[in-house]
């Protein structure tokens, strides 16, 4: 109670030094410092005594792996998780966040990764939602003088009209960023930066990253792959390791190597070693398949290949350029618009979904919890998913619940998923056991086509190396894969041949092996291949 | 024809208010497919407490005290507990038909009171009607209530994470909604037609919910089909002004019905949702739990 | 620091077990009636004495007891109408037009067969009740599945649409019994003419054949959905209609089959009442009653779960509750309405139930981990 009380003086306090702060902003001032952060969850220490400052006008990276306690840190500076120790000083002052609202308050601005907009309303509408000052009767046109003034400031343009699903992922990024400077911040937090953006977006967000610290502003980027980003525009880098601060060097003292190495605390990252196996026949023929989006657009255009026996092909790209609709066309859940699609000479291009399966496909989606899984169903329904249908479990209409069962036990041990046993509903599983989970009951059809979505988003490293072992095992097993992945480097170290898509097409079709990684990633942004060579 | 012209416009009155109220809830993401039961609640309790009072003003009083309450209820139901909001609107509508068949069988007949008095030959409840249009339209789009409204039944967690209570904005809304249905029940049987009888709001309440789907949740396009469908629920009633000896009356009956019907349908079909680009509100009849 | 105080605490249920769902069920039938004694309360009437009349008079009455079986026939049909599609994520509130629909189709079949009130000739009369059952599950198979094409097709709301419906039906047998319509009782006002006799089919303790068929479905019902392939895509795609489409379940077939087989058990609710059911015979001028009491059917229905099992002692239990319910109304000289009241009220407190069917409350102490929180993550 008595804490509690402490706490408010000393919040009320750094407010009014913050107005203070406003007006005298010195640069290299220490604007926030947390000190000794700790938080616990059960069965796990997310932030170990964590000590981590910004200054004004310093570009401050935070790095880590999925899991080193990233998120945590940062929703407690947010205010979104209270720390279990330590605490948190602006301005010299110790606050207590009880809500993001305290720390938005205080100067406190969030770029999230997944972006906290509202696609159906306006840009301006985004931007003044939930602001103390907008006023009862809103007053737009006062708001978009002010927005404006802020992308005069920085360089920015963006039509403040536009509704937002309209917007391009970096245009959103965009948003959140004038959102958060609109609301009065001066320390901005920035999520995975460049995520889902194009190498042409990411340029501009750097520049505009550098031009807002040039006007004093903090900004903190936390990020978990991109070092070349990191040695590009951080002035401090702190990198944390299973939730504990393991350094914090000027940036100009790291290199790609030492961050790497620090970052998953051994020389090497892991690489799953690519075995090539004799071509085999063609199994999936894609001719001129065009395919349109919810929202009515083409998303998939023209696009036509084939993959043959024992080949994985890696579709790389920004997701939102066809990825979706293409897996989706190929799976018999979305209506096509021409072409055709043959498997294994059978043309399957109006076949739905249950043909498909029983022809042959197995389709492992992106998404696992609204589409791979039935969260209220226990293991075995869960696996029956794909064997209701077969003759083998099912008689005169009547599934052989003790068949599916056994299957079920002799899966989950085989693929070594981690639950208390078969009876437990799918929603309880742990995000890795549900993709082995699914993965299991998915090639154990024996497949001749297996489709993968983004089999190890979110997952952590051991079953991110297992997925990985699995699809290369039904490789060797004369499968042939389709596998659609933002990770270049999964894509990079997993397929036989890699096709860029940009904008529903595929760039082209190149040998994994043998082709630059840098080509690749030039490819997803739309450059063409002879127009590379042109450039550099 | 001029006595049917202002019994359409009195019908279309009653249609408004109750959707309109529906309107507000699911801006706010919130589905009460309980609108019949709360008219239901309105017009009994409207109807029995002006008939034992003779007071007008008290009747249409407890009539919208009685749905705000009902939408407190719901707002419990699928706020606080998070509940599904069909079956709690489900709940709503059983016990507002269940309860007032009992409450209100003593009452059954006419109200026995002087008629409300029109304005220039209208109800003057017809003016409200087109009041509350017009707030409902200019809250919703042009002030900050209604963009935090709007938002938080787009998006629960972008709304609370800029700082709006989703919570209170979500009951703000489903209690003025429940009012709303109130209101628009004691309409029906204090004004419209003041005649307590089983089951006496006949499925105004179901129209009342597909006229929200047909606004696309416009307040301006809702006005103009509870005009449409007022005015057919009064050829309805007196088929032999438009057409006589078409049809047994009774048939006459199911066509405000099957026109709704139609209506929903041609409403559903991907034509008309890529042609005007109707979309629902994102989290409509999603639970919104706050997280940590 | 925090200091931990044990607090009262929500929990999300893992699992469910049958008879904590049973009891949970029976607790809210419990508070249910306590809340409702209220009404007997404010009409003066000691509630006691009220319950005592209706379980005596529902269940233990030579006179009530065939009452309330014949009602649980009914309850059941309509029960098993709704659970089907409720099973499959729908809701079917359009029962009762779907029963009007089917007795509809019952003297349909009596007047296309020139029986206009009068024996059959030239035909066995069991061939006749044959085909009225025929026709009456038929009619409302088509009837359902208006509602499931369209959910199927253009997903369109399927309570609204089923509701439309109701009404729909409900002046077609206005216009079908009434005002010179084709059934009109030449005699009577306002209700269908009589089927012959020779027609009533054989009753056992005054309850007609339909209880076996009721019960039969309940348990073919069951097996359904609990064993076969089709009960496993109906349940698949309830829960999770991505995830079924995903597995190949077809998001057409399953709202339409619902939708056919729960119309086809309400439409049989019809023959069962207006042309089985000793004593009446004919679509009554109070048919609405009848039509109205099938919303009990989603009572018993979200009671039992969706268990078509379960649904047998509750729709039992919630026949003789209506049956006793209006049977005090006379003799306590109530208001009109007593067994309406009882369906809302039952429903409310049903509904605020509904959470402890997904949320247990748990004492805990923030100082010891809770070993199920991990799973929950």
């Amino acid at each position: 109670m008595q804490q509690e009380q402490t706490n408010n003086g000393g919040r009320s306090r750094a407010n009014q030094t913050r107005k203070g702060m406003l007006t005298n902003l010195q640069r290299g001032e220490t604007l926030l410092e947390a000190r000794g952060i700790t938080k616990r969850f059960p069965g796990v220490t997310a932030n170990d005594a964590i000590d981590f400052s910004i200054r004004a006008g310093e570009i401050h990276a935070v790095l880590g792996e999925n899991g080193a306690g990233k998120t945590t840190l940062m929703k407690i500076l947010f205010g979104q998780y209270q720390p279990d120790e330590g605490q948190i000083f602006i301005a010299g002052q110790p606050v207590d966040f009880k809500s993001p609202l305290d720390a938005i308050e205080l100067g406190i601005g969030m770029v999230h990764q997944h972006r906290k907009l509202i696609p159906a309303h306006t840009v301006i509408e985004n931007i003044i939602l939930g602001h103390p000052n907008a006023g009862a009767v809103l007053n737009l046109s006062r708001a978009e003088d002010e927005v404006n003034r802020l992308c005069e400031k920085y360089d920015f343009s963006l039509d403040l009209r536009a509704k937002v699903w309209q917007l391009s992922e970096g245009e959103k990024q965009l948003v959140e960023i004038l959102k958060a400077l609109y609301r009065g911040a001066e320390i901005l937090i920035m999520d995975e930066p460049s995520s889902a953006l194009t190498p042409v977006e990411t340029e501009k967000l750097l520049d505009s990253i550098q031009a807002m610290a040039e006007s004093d502003l903090a900004i903190v980027p936390f990020i978990t792959h991109k070092l070349p980003i990191v040695l590009r525009i951080s002035d401090r880098v702190t990198v944390l390791r299973r939730g504990k601060v393991v350094s914090c060097i000027d940036t100009r003292d790291a290199t790609e190597k030492s961050l790497a190495k620090e970052m998953v605390g051994r020389e090497v990252l892991f690489r799953v070693e690519r075995t090539k196996i004799e071509r085999g026949a063609p199994i999936l023929e894609v001719e001129n398949l065009s395919v349109r989006s919810d929202k009515g657009f083409i998303a998939v255009d023209q696009l036509s290949f084939s993959i043959h026996e024992g080949e994985i092909l890696g579709v790389a790209g920004i997701s939102g350029n066809g990825q979706r609709e293409l897996v989706e066309a190929l799976a018999g859940l979305r209506k096509i618009e021409g072409g055709k699609i043959t498997l294994e000479g059978q043309d399957i291009t109006y076949a739905n979904a249950l043909h498909r399966w029983q022809a042959g496909v197995g389709y492992i989606p992106a998404d696992r919890i609204a589409m791979g899984s039935i969260g209220d169903f226990n293991l075995v329904e869960n696996t029956a998913m794909n064997y209701y249908f077969d003759e083998a479990f099912s008689k005169r209409g009547i599934l052989d619940f003790k068949q599916i069962r056994e299957l079920t036990t002799e899966l989950v041990e085989e693929y070594d998923v981690a639950t208390p046993g078969v009876d437990v509903k799918a929603r309880t599983l742990s995000g890795g056991n549900l993709q082995k989970l699914i993965l299991a009951r998915v090639l154990s059809r024996k497949p001749r086509l297996v489709i993968v979505d983004l089999p190890t988003q979110g997952l952590d490293v051991g079953a991110t190396e297992f997925v990985r072992n699995k699809l290369v095992e039904a490789k060797q097993g004369r499968a042939s894969v389709l596998l659609i992945s933002e990770d270049l480097d999964e894509i990079m170290s997993l397929s036989d041949w890699v096709a860029p898509i940009y904008e529903g097409r595929f760039m082209g079709k190149l040998p994994a092996d043998s082709t630059p990684r840098e080509v690749v990633g030039a490819m997803m942004a739309g450059i063409e291949l002879d127009k590379q060579g042109a450039a550099t | 024809m001029q006595e049917f012209l202002i019994r359409s416009l009195d019908a279309s009155t009653i249609f408004t208010i109750a959707a309109l109220g529906e309107l507000i809830g699911q801006r706010s993401g919130i589905l009460n497919v309980g609108v019949e039961g709360v008219m239901l609640f309105g017009a009994t309790l409207g109807f029995i407490t002006a008939t034992t009072t003779g007071s007008y003003m008290l009747g249409f009083l407890l009539a919208i005290a009685i749905g705000g309450l009902l939408g407190l209820l719901h707002g419990f139901f699928s706020i606080t507990l998070g509940g599904d909001q069909v079956v709690s609107g489900m709940g709503i509508w059983i016990l507002g038909f269940g309860l007032t068949t009992y409450i209100g069988s003593p009452f059954a007949g006419p109200l026995g009171l002087p008629r409300i008095p029109s304005v220039f030959g209208l109800s003057p409840f017809f003016f409200l009607g087109i009041a509350l249009t017009a707030i409902v339209w200019f809250v919703l789009s042009r002030t900050n209530l209604g963009l935090r409204i709007r938002s938080v039944g787009e998006n629960p967690v972008v709304a609370e994470v800029s700082g709006i209570s989703v919570t209170k904005t979500r009951y703000l809304c489903v209690v003025t909604a429940g009012m709303f249905m109130g209101l628009a029940g004691a309409i029906f049987s204090l004004d419209y037609n003041p005649v307590w009888a089983y089951n006496f709001v006949m499925g105004w309440g179901f129209i009342a919910l597909a006229l929200v789907f047909f606004s696309m949740w416009n307040p301006i396009i809702l006005i103009g089909g509870s005009l449409l469908f007022g005015s057919l629920w009064q050829v309805s009633l007196n088929p032999q002004l438009l057409l006589p000896d078409l049809m047994s009356r009774y048939i006459w009956r199911t066509v405000p019905f099957t026109i709704t019907l139609v209506m929903l349908l041609l409403m559903s079909t991907r034509w008309f949702r890529t042609k005007w680009g109707a979309t629902k509100p994102e989290a409509l009849g999603q639970a919104y739990v706050k997280e940590g | 620091m925090r200091i931990g105080r044990p607090t009262l605490k929500l929990q999300k249920r893992v699992y469910l077990s049958g008879w904590r769902a049973a009891s949970i069920s029976i607790l809210a039938i419990l508070v249910a009636l306590l809340l409702f004694s209220l009404i007997f309360l404010l009409a003066g009437i000691n509630p006691l004495t009220a319950y005592e009349e209706i379980f005596s008079y529902a269940f233990d009455n030579p006179f009530g007891l065939p009452i309330t079986l014949n009602r649980f026939v009914f309850l059941l049909l309509c029960t098993c109408a709704f659970i089907l599609p409720y099973k499959a994520g729908l809701w079917n509130i359009g029962m009762t037009g779907q029963f009007y629909i089917g007795s509809l189709a019952v003297y349909g079949v009596l007047l296309g067969l020139g029986f206009r009130g009068s024996e059959p000739v030239n035909i066995a009369p069991g061939f006749v009740i044959l085909l009225m059952v025929a026709a009456s599950m038929v009619s409302g198979a088509l009837y359902g599945a208006i509602a499931g094409f369209f959910k199927g097709k253009l997903n369109t709301n399927e309570i609204v649409v089923t509701m439309m419906l109701n009404f729909i039906a409900f002046w077609l047998v206005s216009y079908m019994i009434k005002e010179g319509g084709p059934f009109m009782n030449p005699g009577g006002r306002g209700e269908s003419f009589e089927m012959a006799a020779s027609l009533r089919p054989p009753t056992f303790f005054n309850v007609p054949f339909t209880i076996f068929l009721a019960l039969g479905f309940a348990f073919l019902l069951y097996f359904l959905l609990k064993r076969t392939k089709l009960g496993y895509q109906i349940r698949a795609f309830g829960l999770n209609p991505t995830a079924a489409e995903y597995a190949g379940v077809n998001h057409v077939s399953i709202p339409v089959l619902v939708f056919l087989l729960g119309g086809a058990l309400a439409g049989l609710a019809g023959y069962h009442y207006f042309a089985a059911v000793p004593g009446v015979f004919k679509i009554a001028r109070n048919y609405a009653f009848f039509g109205d009491l099938a919303f009990y059917g989603i009572i018993c229905g979200l009671i039992s779960q969706g268990n078509p099992l379960a649904s047998i002692p509750v729709a039992f239990l919630f026949g003789g509750m209506s049956v006793g319910g209006r049977y005090v109304q006379g003799k306590l000289g109530m208001s009109f309405g007593v067994d309406f009241a009882l369906m809302g009220v039952l429903m409310i407190t049903l509904v605020a139930f509904q959470f402890f069917y997904r949320y247990r409350v748990v004492f805990s102490n923030p100082q010891k981990e809770n070993p199920d929180a991990r799973i929950l993550d």
